[in-house]
């Protein structure tokens, strides 16, 4: 039988105590902290309210790994990288790829809910999250979930710190789900045309019928030329299974559209492509509107702005890659949702620093909300300003 | 009593949907664990969502506890009212809306689980969580209990496929938990929500994600002569990558007893074990996992793999699995189950270890339980009214409880706490811990008047004191 392969925190120099001692010094001096995993992702440009930064960058690595048991348990700081690598070596993954590159922490990714395209086949990070360990803003040690698959004992205080955005509590240790590698994972693409009509009368069938791609995110010309695609709108998709499975579906996709493999790194290419943008900003809505819409919004688009739509999901992504073009993009987001709340349809991800507070009301104003933040973090000492609050 | 809460609710509801009386009460006085039994004061049962606002507005008004309640299916004496009132949901069974382009329905907490499914069927869709008592139990139960199901190993439990509710807190007013429409920013409240057992409020509407039903659908029979083998053909399987939609252990004392009741679906009488195992997906995929999966079994020890061949054949077979439990009033009036999840290569030793612990004790243990996610559901069938056996039954399964902890496991992992489970949460969860859940109930519910004494044990929250109108029993 598989050995419980314990490893003390060897890697890094940050442990739990660390955390929880700094907090308390920050509790009593009431000097709040702005918490940060190894800062890849800190120019979202989110204002904190902070002098401090509570760094997670060290306190890394492996805490079990059974890989029969397809868990793993790692310390918040673990980069997705090491994470790869780690599993890789027992032919497992974490099919979790958020935007951005894979330097980023896993405490990040869950702190800031941030997913990628393979979510539309294996969920969120909500989803993919059994269990952590967090510390609160009074520096009490706090575990929710646990570590096996299925698990509904005490309240579900691992979807709550999911997305919370470290003003809940610091999360030091995570334990996710993984999987097994499959058989074949490959990736292609399909020109679209280059008119809209043509574009939609592709589109709509094509979007409608049953493949069950791991992903499938449609790009605008610019994005696909940001990545030597081409100069059309394209659609990328990536299929994953047993090789029959994986056959069955590229020949059902090859007899309606001429498709052509491609790396499987495009992906990353893809998630790392916004990097260093101003503005980044998601519209999500139900997968029949961006069904019917996607083929206009992958077309109109100023130079400067990148659109991904993953229409399985129900999202779109739009990058503006010269910062001071935000007044345009924010004029096409909410010309798609002029009747929404934004709070609802529109989230936006980076921002430059002067728009935040234009744009982004609190989304923690209510009441259940702000009960729960008094709760875990009384003196106000975790992020503070990091949700528009 | 406060002059009149009957007549009260009686003039919200209609006469016939509150009762008082003793005897018309002893229906509710359990759940689907017959050990536990605690007499409701009241019971009232609202029709339309107006009215269940208002039943729960005059309770906040009167300071009064209550305990919400779908179909009284549940296996931790979680709906369990003790000298309080008891607000039953089942009428409310109205689906509200079928989106088939983007595949979401939105209904009342009282519609049933199976029923729903029956609804989109036409569709090509279907509401993947599938607990065994699917035929009665409530999408409002499924979403307070965070049900799961045999085909969650594939497709996840109701917290991945609840998009949104609306909620009634327990002071009356109303909140928007998730989006219907899209990804909403902020806390995940929803998630919050999901698995609260009924403490946090109640759920008036629900927004469930619904999926294409898989083009193909294969289910095997494997059966073996040991339970050892079949524990490490489950380990196997998983290890192999194969996601199977459902991967289930029946141990030979169950299969006998199902193929002694009326649920017979013709496993082998001989089998110590067997397991069975759907596998869904593309056609193409799905052949080639079969044989995949046959090959394990085979290699594994099983004597024999047999596929169902038509609907019939697969229907039947999960018949006598999802219908385990009510065979075993054949054995004995009561039934206690456990809920334990292991990691699951821990699979084989434990089983050894609970059959070590059944005859220390001198019960029989049998096994039916989703072997491919480490759930597992060792069930003792006995009287409780023989104290000598309950006492015997009642420490083996606090032994097989401590010997999954000890593995690294939860205490349960689709049943809910409710009141079976709460004296184990201090075994995993630490005082603070226990603490930031009464914190979070506390937001949800200041003054703890629903579904109070459940969950997380009272002395572990620091905070607690008496508080003002939350009055654990009513006063008459």
């Amino acid at each position: 039988m598989a050995r419980r392969a314990r490893r003390p925190i060897a890697d890094g120099h940050v442990s739990t105590a660390a955390v929880v001692s700094a907090i308390k010094e920050s509790g009593s001096t009431r000097s709040p902290l702005r918490i940060a995993g190894r800062s890849t992702w800190l120019d979202a440009g989110r204002p904190v309210r902070a002098n401090k930064t509570l760094s997670l960058r060290d306190d890394s690595g492996v805490v079990i790994y059974v890989p029969g048991d397809l868990t793993l348990t790692v310390r918040a700081g673990t980069s997705l990288s090491e994470i790869e690598r780690v599993t890789r070596e027992h032919d497992q993954w974490l099919p979790l790829d958020p935007y951005g590159s894979n330097d980023g922490t896993i405490g990040a990714t869950i702190a800031t809910a941030s997913a990628g395209p393979l979510a539309s086949s294996f969920g969120l990070p909500r989803d993919l999250l059994l269990g952590l360990e967090f510390v609160n803003g009074r520096g009490e040690v706090v575990r929710g979930g646990g570590k096996v698959v299925k698990n509904v004992a005490g309240f579900d205080l691992s979807r709550l710190l999911t997305g919370s955005w470290g003003t809940l509590g610091v999360i030091t240790e995570v334990t996710v789900r993984l999987y097994a590698c499959p058989q074949a994972d490959r990736s292609f693409v399909i020109r679209l045309a280059a008119n809209e009509k043509e574009s939609n009368a592709f589109l709509r069938p094509f979007l409608a019928a049953s493949f069950s791609p791991y992903a499938l995110e449609l790009l605008s010309a610019s994005a696909a030329f940001a990545l030597g695609l081409g100069e059309r709108a394209v659609c990328l998709m990536r299929f994953g299974g047993n090789t029959a499975a994986v056959d069955a579906q590229l020949n059902a996709v090859s007899r309606i559209a001429g498709v052509e493999e491609v790396e499987t790194s495009v992906w990353e290419a893809l998630r790392t492509l916004e990097m260093g943008s101003g503005c980044v900003i998601r519209v999500t809505g139900l997968p029949g509107e961006f069904r019917s819409v996607s083929a206009s919004m992958l077309m109109e688009q100023p130079s400067g702005i990148l659109n991904y739509i993953d229409p399985a999901r129900g999202v779109l992504r739009l990058v503006v890659r010269a910062p001071n073009e935000h007044e345009e993009s924010k004029e096409s987001v909410f010309g798609i949702s002029t009747d929404m709340p934004p709070n609802e349809r529109v989230v936006y991800e980076t921002l430059p620093a002067d728009v935040w507070s234009e744009v982004s009301p609190s989304v923690v104003a209510d009441p259940l909300s702000r009960g729960i933040r008094k709760a875990y973090d009384p003196h106000d000492i975790l992020n503070p300003g990091i949700l528009g609050d | 009593m406060r002059s009149g809460i009957a007549e009260r609710l009686a003039e919200i509801v209609g006469e016939r949907h509150v009762l008082s009386r003793p005897s018309e009460l002893l229906v509710y006085n359990s759940d689907g664990l017959p050990g536990y039994r605690r007499q409701p004061r009241l019971a009232v049962f609202p029709g339309t969502r107006e009215e269940t606002i208002a039943v729960v507005r005059l309770l906040a008004d009167e300071g009064l506890p209550f305990v919400p309640r779908g179909a009284g299916t549940g296996l931790s004496g979680g709906a369990l009212a003790d000298d309080i009132v008891v607000i039953g949901l089942h009428r409310l069974k109205k689906i509200l809306s079928l989106d088939v382009e983007n595949r979401r329905a939105t209904v009342e907490p009282g519609v049933v689980n199976l029923r729903l499914n029956k609804h989109v069927a036409p569709h090509g869709l279907l509401y993947a969580p599938d607990p065994s008592s699917e035929a009665a139990c409530t999408i409002g139960g499924n979403v307070a209990e965070n049900a799961g199901g045999p085909h969650c190993l594939k497709y996840g439990v109701t917290l991945n496929h609840v998009l949104a509710m609306t909620v009634v807190l327990p002071s009356g007013e109303l909140v928007e938990l998730g989006s219907k429409v899209g990804e909403r920013d902020g806390y995940d409240l929803r998630g919050a929500f999901i698995g609260s057992e009924g403490c946090f409020g109640l759920a008036l509407d629900i927004t469930v994600k619904l999926m294409t039903k898989p083009q193909a659908v294969r289910t095997l029979l494997a059966d073996f002569t040991s339970v050892d083998q079949a524990a490490h053909v489950t380990s196997a399987i998983i290890a192999s990558g194969i996601v199977p939609a459902a991967l289930e252990f029946m141990d030979g004392p169950t299969i006998r007893v199902v193929e002694d009741s009326i649920y017979a679906a013709g496993y082998p009488r001989d089998a110590e074990a067997i397991l069975l195992i759907e596998l869904d997906g593309l056609e193409a995929g799905v052949s080639a996992d079969l044989e995949a999966v046959r090959r394990i079994c085979l290699d594994g020890g099983a004597r024999n793999v047999k596929v169902a061949r038509d609907d019939a054949e697969r229907m039947k077979l999960w018949q006598g699995r999802k219908k385990a439990f009510g065979a075993m009033g054949r054995l004995a009036p009561h039934l206690i189950v456990q809920d334990a999840v292991i990691p699951r290569t821990r699979l084989p030793d434990i089983l050894a270890t609970i059959r070590a612990i059944g005859e220390k004790y001198g019960v029989v243990v049998c096994n039916v339980f989703h072997a491919g996610d480490g759930n597992l559901h060792p069930n003792i069938a006995y009287s409780a009214d023989d104290p000598a056996e309950s006492e015997r039954v009642h420490k083996a399964m606090t032994e097989i409880m401590q010997a999954c902890i000890d593995a690294g496991g939860s205490i349960t992992g689709e049943h809910g706490v409710g009141l079976d489970k709460m004296g184990y949460m201090e075994s995993i969860f630490s005082e603070s811990s226990l603490n930031a859940m009464c914190e979070l109930r506390a937001v949800f519910d200041p003054e703890r008047r629903s579904n109070p004494g459940k969950v997380v044990p009272v002395h572990a929250c620091k905070e607690w004191h008496a508080v003002p109108g939350g009055r654990l029993r009513m006063d008459t």
